[in-house]
C-alpha cells in the first residue's frame, strides 16, 4: 500500500535525529570511561584539579558540579518571582498594544545570542553589581556566609546567578503566560463572582496552574544549568566551593569551555572535561524530561 | 476591605516592578551595544567589516573573516541540517501516533533544550578529532544538530494545523500520499515552515558553544577551506572579550554591534508578521 | 448493475461501533440521498465507499463495498478514488492554488490528458458543467480564496468532474451555503444526475425531497428504511421514519 511506501521512505530521516541522539551518549559514555576507569566516583566528588604533564594527574570537579547547581538555582530563585510576576501582568493588566509590544520584547531575549549577554554582563552588569551591590553588602553585612567573600573584581556566583535569571526569565514566563491563558473562563468568572479583588482572584488561579508554573522553572533550570558562553565570562572561572555568593567559581559548563582549550597536552584531561559533560548531560535530560512530563500530564489532566 | 484594596495596590505595584526588570535589562543591553559598538564602527569604516584583525594593542583592524565565516557556517548547518530537519517534521506530522513518532516528537523537545556545549563537544569526538583540526565542516555539523529540532517542529506544527478538509480533499481526487503531503500540505503550511527555517538559521548564527572546539575561530583568513579552521561573528567576541588587550575590547564591541544588526534583521520582520513564537 | 452495493458493511471508530451492518444498493445515474439526524454515520458511510475512511487511524471496517460490481477491496484505493469524486461539506479548494490550477489538479497528478490543450479543454468542460465557467473564464489565473463560499463549492464539484468520475459523493454540500447558493447547487445536482451517479448525504430531508429519487433514512448506524423519494416520503413504512420527516425527532 502507498502509505506503507511513504513512512518507510522517510522513517530512516526521521530516525537520523534519534541516531543522532544515542552516538551522542554512546560518544560520552565512552569518552569518559578513562578517567572514571582511573578515579571512579571520585572524579565527581572531589575539588582538586592537578594538571601535570606526566605522572599523576587527578581531578575532581566537584567544584564546577557545585557551582553549576548554586547559580541555576539562585538564577530560578530570582526568575521566579519575575516571571510570574511579567506573566501576571501582561496576560490581566497590559492594553493590549503594551501587551504585544512586551510579548515581542521577550521573545527578542528569548532568541538573542547568548554571547551578546556574556559581553555585557563581563563588561557591564558585572562592574555594576560589583560597586552597587557586592561591595556594600560585604562592608556591612559580611558576617552573614553569603556574603562572606571580599568582591575584588565581581567575577562570582552571584553575577552568573544575576545574568542567568536575566537570560531564562523570559523563557520561563512564557510558558507561564500560556498557562494561564489556558485557564478556562469559568474559573476565572466564578472567582470574580465571588467577589474577590483582582489580587485575589489573580492568587487563586495561580495555585491552578501551579504544575505549570513548576514545569517552566524546571525547564528554566535546565536551560541555566547549560548555558555556557555567557556564564563563563561572568563566573570568574576558579576552583572554589564557597557559600559566599561573592566568591567566584566554576560551571560544568564553563569548566569545559575554559580548560579544553589546552586539555590535549595532558592525557586524563580530555576525558575528564567528557565525564562532567555526562554529568550535565544527565542533569539536563532529566531536568528537562521531568519538567516536559509535568507539563503534558498536566495538560491531558484539565 | 481597606487591608484588601490596600493589597491590592500592592499587588500592582509589585507585579509592574517585575515586568520592569524583566525587560530592562534588554533595553540595557540593546543601549550598551550601540553605546559601545557604534563609535567602534564610525572609526573603523568599512574596514571594520572588511579587514582582517589587528595585533594586540594597536588599532582596530576589522572582523571580515569573522563575519564572512558566519555566513559560511550558517549556509553549511542549513544545507545539512534543513533538508532532514523538514522531513523529520514531515514524519512526526503525518504519523503522530506511531511509536516513533511519539517519540520523535519528545526527543525533538528534549533535544531543543540541549546544553549546545555538549553538541560542540560531540561533534569535536567525531569530526575534528580524526580529521586532527578544527573545520569548518565541523562547526557546520554542530550547528547544524542545533538547528534541527527548532525547524522539525516547526514544520510539524505547522503541517498539523492545516485543516484536516484539505487532507481529505486531495485524497479523495486519488492522489497520491507522497503528492499530498509534498506538493498541497507544504504549500499550504509553508508561511510557518519558514518561520521555523529562519528562526533556526537566527538562532545558529548567534551560537558560540558549538563552534567552541570545532570551528576553531580564524582572525585573518577568510575562508580556507571546508576541512580548514574558520571564524564566526560570536566566537571572535568570546575570545575578544577574555583578552587584556583594550582594542581588541573595543572590536569585541564593534563585532557585537554587527552581530544585534544581523540578529534584528532576522528577527524582528519574522516576529512581526506571526502571532507567536517558541523559543 | 448498481453503481454502488454495500454487503454487511459495518464500521467502527475504536470501540464505537456507528455503521451497524447495512446493505445497500445504489442504482446507477441518479440522485441517491441519505438522510437522518447528525451523528448517525452518515459522513462516515459516504467516506466507506471511496476509501478515505482510511485517513482515520482508528476506523475499522467490515464487509464489503462494490463498485460496479467490483470489490473497493480488491482494487487500490487511489484506483478506487479515480473513479469517485467527492464534495465536502466545507468548500475546501486550496487556497494557494489559481481557479485553474484546482480543476486540473486531479487530472494533472493522475496523468489522465498528454497535453496543455486537452488540459485546458477539461478545465473549461469541468466549469461548464459546474455552471461556473461564465463568472471565472476571465479570471482563472487567480486564486481560489478569493471566491465566495457558493462559487468555492462549485468550483470543487468542478474539480471533481474534471476526472469524470461515475460516482459524485456529496457530503452535506450545501450546509455551509447560503440559500442562494444552495439552489445553484441543487440545480446543478438535477442537471448532472442525467451522466453520473449522485450520493448525497443531507441532514435536510427538505433538501432529499427536492433533489433526489431514491432516499434512505438512517438512523444510529442502520438503515430504517430505503426506496423512491416519492414513495418513502408519502407513505413512510416505517414510524421512525415518519418520525423524523415530520420533524419529530431531530
Amino acid at each position: 500500500m502507498t502509505a506503507d511506501k511513504f513512512k518507510l521512505s522517510l522513517l530512516p530521516i526521521a530516525s537520523t535525529v534519534f541516531g543522532i541522539f544515542i552516538l551522542m551518549l554512546i560518544v560520552f559514555f565512552s569518552a569518559s570511561l578513562p578517567i572514571i576507569q582511573k578515579e571512579g566516583l571520585a572524579i565527581y566528588t572531589t575539588n582538586v584539579w592537578k594538571a601535570v604533564e606526566e605522572g599523576e594527574e587527578f581531578y575532581g570537579v566537584l567544584s564546577a558540579i557545585y557551582g553549576s547547581i548554586y547559580t541555576s538555582v539562585a538564577a530560578i530563585l530570582i526568575a521566579l518571582p519575575l516571571s510570574i510576576g511579567f506573566a501576571v501582568f501582561v496576560m490581566d493588566y497590559a492594553p493590549k498594544k503594551l501587551k504585544e509590544l512586551l510579548i515581542i520584547a521577550t521573545d527578542m531575549m528569548a532568541g538573542l545570542p547568548t554571547i551578546l549577554y556574556g559581553i555585557w554582563g563581563a563588561f557591564v552588569l558585572v562592574p555594576i553589581l560589583r560597586d552597587y551591590i557586592m561591595k556594600p553588602l560585604y562592608e556591612h553585612l559580611s558576617f552573614i556566609p553569603f556574603f562572606s567573600y571580599p568582591p575584588i573584581t565581581g567575577y562570582s556566583y552571584l553575577s552568573a546567578g544575576v545574568l542567568l535569571a536575566i537570560m531564562v526569565t523570559p523563557f520561563a514566563s512564557a510558558i507561564i503566560r500560556e498557562a494561564y491563558r489556558m485557564i478556562p473562563k469559568a474559573y476565572r468568572e466564578g472567582a470574580y463572582a465571588l467577589g474577590l479583588t483582582r489580587y485575589e482572584a489573580t492568587k487563586t488561579l495561580l495555585g491552578y496552574i501551579k504544575p505549570a508554573i513548576m514545569a517552566g522553572i524546571l525547564l528554566a533550570f535546565g536551560r541555566a544549568i547549560g548555558e555556557t558562553v555567557a556564564v563563563s565570562l561572568v563566573v570568574g572561572n576558579t576552583f572554589n566551593i564557597h557559600p559566599s555568593l561573592f566568591a567566584p567559581g566554576y560551571t560544568i559548563s564553563s569548566l569545559i569551555a575554559n580548560q579544553f582549550g589546552n586539555a590535549f597536552i595532558y592525557e586524563y584531561m580530555p576525558s575528564t572535561l567528557f565525564a562532567s559533560g555526562l554529568a550535565l548531560f544527565l542533569i539536563g535530560l532529566v531536568v528537562n524530561i521531568t519538567g516536559l512530563l509535568v507539563l503534558r500530564r498536566w495538560r491531558y489532566a484539565r | 476591605m481597606l487591608v484588601r484594596k490596600i493589597k491590592e495596590k500592592l499587588f500592582l505595584a509589585a507585579i509592574s516592578i517585575a515586568t520592569f526588570l524583566t525587560i530592562l535589562p534588554l533595553f540595557h543591553i540593546l543601549f550598551s551595544v550601540f553605546a559601545n559598538g557604534l563609535p567602534v564602527l564610525m572609526r573603523g569604516g568599512i574596514d571594520f567589516v572588511t579587514e582582517t584583525l589587528a595585533p594586540p594593542d594597536s588599532e582596530l583592524g576589522g572582523i571580515g573573516p569573522a563575519i564572512v565565516g558566519s555566513f559560511v557556517l550558517t549556509f553549511l548547518a542549513s544545507l545539512i541540517g534543513l533538508p532532514i530537519a523538514v522531513l523529520t517534521g514531515v514524519y512526526a506530522a503525518e504519523y503522530p501516533n506511531s511509536p516513533i513518532g511519539k517519540a520523535v516528537k519528545t526527543l525533538l523537545l528534549i533535544m531543543m533544550e540541549f546544553p549546545t556545549i555538549l553538541v560542540g563537544l560531540f561533534v569535536m569526538n567525531i569530526l575534528v578529532l580524526p580529521m586532527g583540526r578544527y573545520s569548518a565542516i565541523s562547526g557546520a555539523f554542530a550547528l547544524a544538530i542545533v538547528m534541527m529540532p527548532y525547524v522539525a517542529v516547526y514544520t510539524e506544527q505547522a503541517l498539523k494545523e492545516i485543516p484536516f478538509v484539505y487532507r481529505e480533499g486531495a485524497f479523495a481526487l486519488g492522489l497520491k500520499r507522497a503528492v499530498v503531503v509534498f506538493k498541497i500540505m507544504m504549500s499550504m503550511a509553508r508561511k510557518g515552515m519558514i518561520t521555523g527555517i529562519l528562526i533556526g538559521i537566527a538562532k545558529v548564527a548567534g551560537e558560540t558553544a558549538p563552534l567552541l572546539f570545532t570551528a576553531g575561530g580564524s582572525a585573518r583568513i577568510y575562508f580556507a577551506g571546508l576541512d580548514q579552521p574558520i571564524g564566526a561573528i560570536p566566537l571572535l567576541i568570546y575570545t575578544l572579550v577574555q583578552q587584556p588587550y583594550e582594542n581588541y575590547h573595543q572590536i569585541a564591541w564593534g563585532a557585537s554591534l554587527v552581530l544585534m544588526l544581523i540578529f534584528l534583521a532576522i528577527f524582528l520582520p519574522l516576529r512581526l508578521s506571526i502571532k507567536e513564537v517558541k523559543l | 448493475m448498481n453503481a454502488i452495493e454495500t454487503i454487511n458493511l459495518r464500521i467502527w471508530y475504536g470501540n464505537n461501533e456507528v455503521i451497524r451492518g447495512i446493505n445497500l444498493a445504489i442504482p446507477e445515474n441518479v440522485c441517491f440521498a441519505i438522510m437522518g439526524p447528525s451523528g448517525c454515520g452518515k459522513s462516515t458511510l459516504l467516506r466507506a465507499f471511496n476509501r478515505l475512511l482510511e485517513l482515520n487511524e482508528i476506523a475499522r471496517v467490515e464487509g464489503d463495498v462494490k463498485l460496479f460490481g467490483r470489490s473497493v477491496y480488491g482494487m487500490d484505493s487511489v484506483e478506487v478514488r479515480r473513479q469517485i469524486g467527492m464534495v465536502f461539506q466545507i468548500p475546501n479548494p486550496f487556497p494557494h492554488l489559481s481557479i485553474y490550477d484546482n480543476v486540473a489538479l486531479g487530472v494533472r497528478y493522475n496523468r489522465l490528458v498528454e497535453s496543455k490543450r486537452e488540459l485546458d479543454k477539461i478545465v473549461e468542460w469541468a466549469l461548464k458543467k459546474a455552471a461556473l465557467w461564465d463568472e471565472v473564464k476571465d479570471r482563472l489565473k487567480d486564486r481560489a480564496s478569493e471566491l465566495s463560499g457558493g462559487q468555492m463549492q462549485r468550483l470543487c464539484i468542478a474539480r471533481a468532474l474534471a476526472m469524470r468520475p461515475k460516482v459524485l459523493l456529496m457530503d452535506e454540500p450545501t450546509a455551509n451555503l447560503d440559500p442562494i447558493s444552495t439552489r445553484k447547487i441543487e440545480e446543478l445536482i438535477y442537471e448532472l444526475k442525467k451522466e453520473l451517479t449522485i450520493v448525497i448525504v443531507t441532514h435536510s430531508p427538505a433538501q432529499a425531497a427536492r433533489v433526489s429519487d431514491y432516499v434512505a433514512f438512517l438512523y444510529l448506524g442502520k438503515l430504517v428504511e430505503v426506496g423512491k423519494t416519492e414513495d418513502v416520503f408519502e407513505n413512510p413504512k416505517e414510524k421512525l421514519t415518519e418520525e423524523y420527516l415530520t420533524g419529530r425527532m431531530g
